[in-house]
């Protein structure tokens, strides 16, 4: 039995609960910020820091004149969205090729503090196969590998967007489209490699860039296979995009990637090479508007890779080291939020 | 309950990713699952002979049915029209199983996933115009809390289909300091199993919405109670399967975020508080019923001084009575304010 004093309590707590429920609501259907009911911490100002930093990165972006522009704005950056880059390409004549827009130079401060939303691109599929050896074919083991990561970036809470989720045609320009859409933080693609030496094996993780190793430019050739873009595009679209803080921050995230594939695959893989970080221009990493990396998970063209690749426990590898990337990356942006937090001298 | 004001037929609505429970001032209340589907084209409209049909009936159906799950992920899926009048016609539905006679006004409390109430406020609003003649939105674990009494001092993890939601009462209206949200939840835990079977037997077939019934019935953390077998075509011929060690880890997935935000927001309340609120983490929504997982949580309590976890009595109507009491305790002069 309750005793009478405590239910005049609850009842004290529900009708108040209850005007601040109703006020949430007013302020909803006025369009209102929901009324705060707590008190603010002394030091709460220095929360409107990086909000102050990322609303005036904004606002100078949508000012100042591009590097990509050279004092002047471009006519395709008005499609960088993804809905525009749609719109496009439903209006665009079959035999035309939708205009694939560099992004803008943006400031760091605009990007995203938290990661939260995943795009995973498993390469290939539908009429292209990419590489193939003893009946194994790259779209399947990309797609293998892009639903056991799916999988396991759920399980730790991030949100996933699958550009393809079964064996489908789907253009390059389709993922970007997709991707940007989607309004993803990072960008995986997962690609399986087909290295000329067969008694080569490794892992890699490519950043988008200009490279001058004709192996990289024959791998890009390949990959980019069917995308209609040609080398005038290429060097157009990377003008824009190098300064780009998205350059530094998939640097990074190739790095985190690249470390976790090579120590954990080494474990049931000893002969495994690191390839480390490289750049390449890839098609999908030129439009995706977040930071991405194109990883080659493994060599087909070499016979004990693709015996490992066989066993599905190989492959849970593969996605377990790439989600772990992920998640290594995801927590130093998350360091670096709270040091942002903390301000000035916070090192 | 049957408190009658004015004429009014007052509801409580628990609008879930998997499924949705109405409860109202008129003694009844329903759940359904929520799946809402439109036939494809006319051939199933001449066949399904409705022009919409929910739950169960749209799941049996979906090969016919342009098929939606609303609130997939606890979120209402932003510019899908679709998705918006897919709610709408969620809650209508819900409205008309409890009968409201033609001349009683219907005052609804929906009770939302956390995290589309914090996101997509906005768009629920517009989602649930017209439906009601005044209605109020207010979050899962709130109206639970609610309707438990359980304002002061408690933690509420509420583990549905699409998140799992967090809140800790301190005798306030809870503010999103006080909310958090996970995607590990129940659709995850199914994502998981699912692709454990594929990677152990790839020639097994089976559909996401087996492996979500194999989980209702034999979820478990911690030592199997029994072994869990289900019966799968494998080349076509019905194959029994041994899932208990991976319905073990599906299920155990969950533990390390729950776990982790558990402590996280416990280490958050004033420490005079601390205590009390680790002896109050109450467990709603289906994932509530997971044999052992209360135990598990006051395992992990165990490290940082003890604590108690249960579960509520009635995880299917728990979020529903709690809006429904809200609905009751409101002033009339509060529902005048707030359109339907």
């Amino acid at each position: 039995m309750t005793p009478p004093s405590a239910r005049r309590h609850v009842a004290r707590l529900k009708r108040a609960m209850l005007r601040d429920a109703v006020a949430e609501n007013l302020a909803i259907i006025e369009g209102l910020p929901k009324r705060r009911t707590h008190r603010v911490p002394r030091n709460s100002w220095l929360w409107w820091i990086p909000v102050t930093v990322v609303a005036l990165g904004i606002l100078v972006g949508t000012l100042k004149p591009t590097a990509a522009g050279r004092g002047r704005p471009q006519p395709d950056e008005s499609v960088a969205t993804g809905v525009a880059v749609r719109q496009d390409a439903e209006r665009a004549k079959p035999e035309q090729l939708p205009m694939l827009s560099a992004p803008r130079a943006v400031d760091p401060a605009t990007f995203r503090l938290a990661v939260r939303r995943v795009v995973v691109d498993p390469g290939h599929g539908g009429n292209d196969p990419g590489a193939m050896t003893r009946g194994m074919r790259e779209k399947d083991l990309t797609l293998d590998v892009a639903r056991r990561l799916n999988a396991a970036l759920r399980a730790v809470g991030f949100e996933v967007v699958m550009t393809r989720e079964g064996d489908e045609t789907v253009s390059l320009h389709q993922r970007v489209v997709a991707a940007n859409d989607a309004h993803g933080d990072l960008f995986l693609s997962i690609h399986v490699n087909s290295i000329p030496t067969p008694v080569r094996r490794g892992v890699e993780t490519y950043v988008l860039g200009t490279t001058s190793d004709p192996r990289v430019e024959k791998l890009a050739g390949a990959e980019n296979s069917g995308s209609g873009y040609s080398l005038a595009d290429f060097r157009r679209l990377l003008e824009g995009v190098l300064i780009d803080v998205r350059h530094d921050e998939s640097r990074r995230f190739a790095q985190k990637v690249q470390n976790h594939m090579f120590a954990a695959l080494r474990r049931s893989n000893p002969e495994l090479e690191d390839r480390s970080v490289k750049q390449a221009p890839f098609v999908v990493l030129v439009g995706t508007e977040m930071p991405g990396v194109l990883a080659e998970v493994s060599c087909l063209s070499n016979p004990e890779d693709t015996l490992l690749l066989k066993d599905g426990n190989y492959r849970q590898s593969i996605a377990e080291a790439l989600a772990a990337g992920v998640r290594d990356y995801a927590a130093s942006r998350e360091r670096a939020t709270a040091v942002a937090r903390r301000g000035p001298g916070a090192l | 309950m049957t408190k009658e004001k004015n004429n009014a037929l007052h509801l409580g609505i628990d609008l879930g990713t998997s499924r949705s429970s109405v409860s109202a001032s008129n003694g009844q209340h329903h759940v359904v699952e929520s799946y809402i589907g439109w036939p494809v084209d006319m051939v199933a409209r001449k066949l399904i002979k409705k022009p919409v049909l929910f739950g169960h009936e749209a799941l049996e159906n979906r090969p016919m049915l342009d098929l939606h799950r609303p609130l997939e992920r606890g979120l209402i899926k932003e510019g899908s029209e679709k998705d918006e009048l897919a709610v709408r016609e969620l809650i209508r539905h819900l409205i008309s199983l409890v009968e409201p006679q033609s001349n009683q006004k219907v005052l609804a409390v929906v009770g939302v996933p956390a995290e589309a109430l914090r996101v997509s406020k906005q768009h629920l609003r517009n989602a649930v115009k017209g439906v009601a003649d005044a209605l109020m939105i207010v979050s899962e674990p709130f109206a639970v809390a609610y309707g438990m009494d359980a304002l002061l001092h408690t933690m509420i993890i509420d583990i549905g289909a699409g998140t799992t939601d967090f809140c800790v009462m301190n005798g306030r209206y809870p503010t999103e300091e006080d909310q958090r949200t996970l995607t590990n939840a129940g659709d995850s835990v199914d994502e998981q199993l699912a692709t454990m079977l594929r990677a152990r037997v790839p020639e097994a077939q089976f559909s996401i919405h087996m492996v979500r019934s194999w989980k209702e019935q034999w979820s478990f953390v911690g030592e199997p109670p029994r072994a869990v077998e289900v019966t799968v075509p494998v080349n076509g011929k019905p194959t029994v399967i041994d899932i208990t060690a991976d319905m073990r880890r599906a299920c155990e997935s969950l533990l390390p975020p729950i776990v982790e935000t558990m402590l996280d927001l416990v280490s958050r309340v004033d420490p005079e508080y601390q205590e009390k609120v680790r002896r109050n983490v109450i467990l709603a929504g289906g994932g509530s019923q997971i044999p052992r997982l209360s135990e598990a949580l006051e395992g992990a309590l165990a490290d940082v001084g003890g604590g108690h976890v249960r579960a509520v009595e009635d995880p299917v109507f728990a979020g529903s009575k709690g809006s429904l009491a809200i609905a009751l305790d409101a002033p009339e002069s509060d529902w005048e304010r707030l359109p339907g």
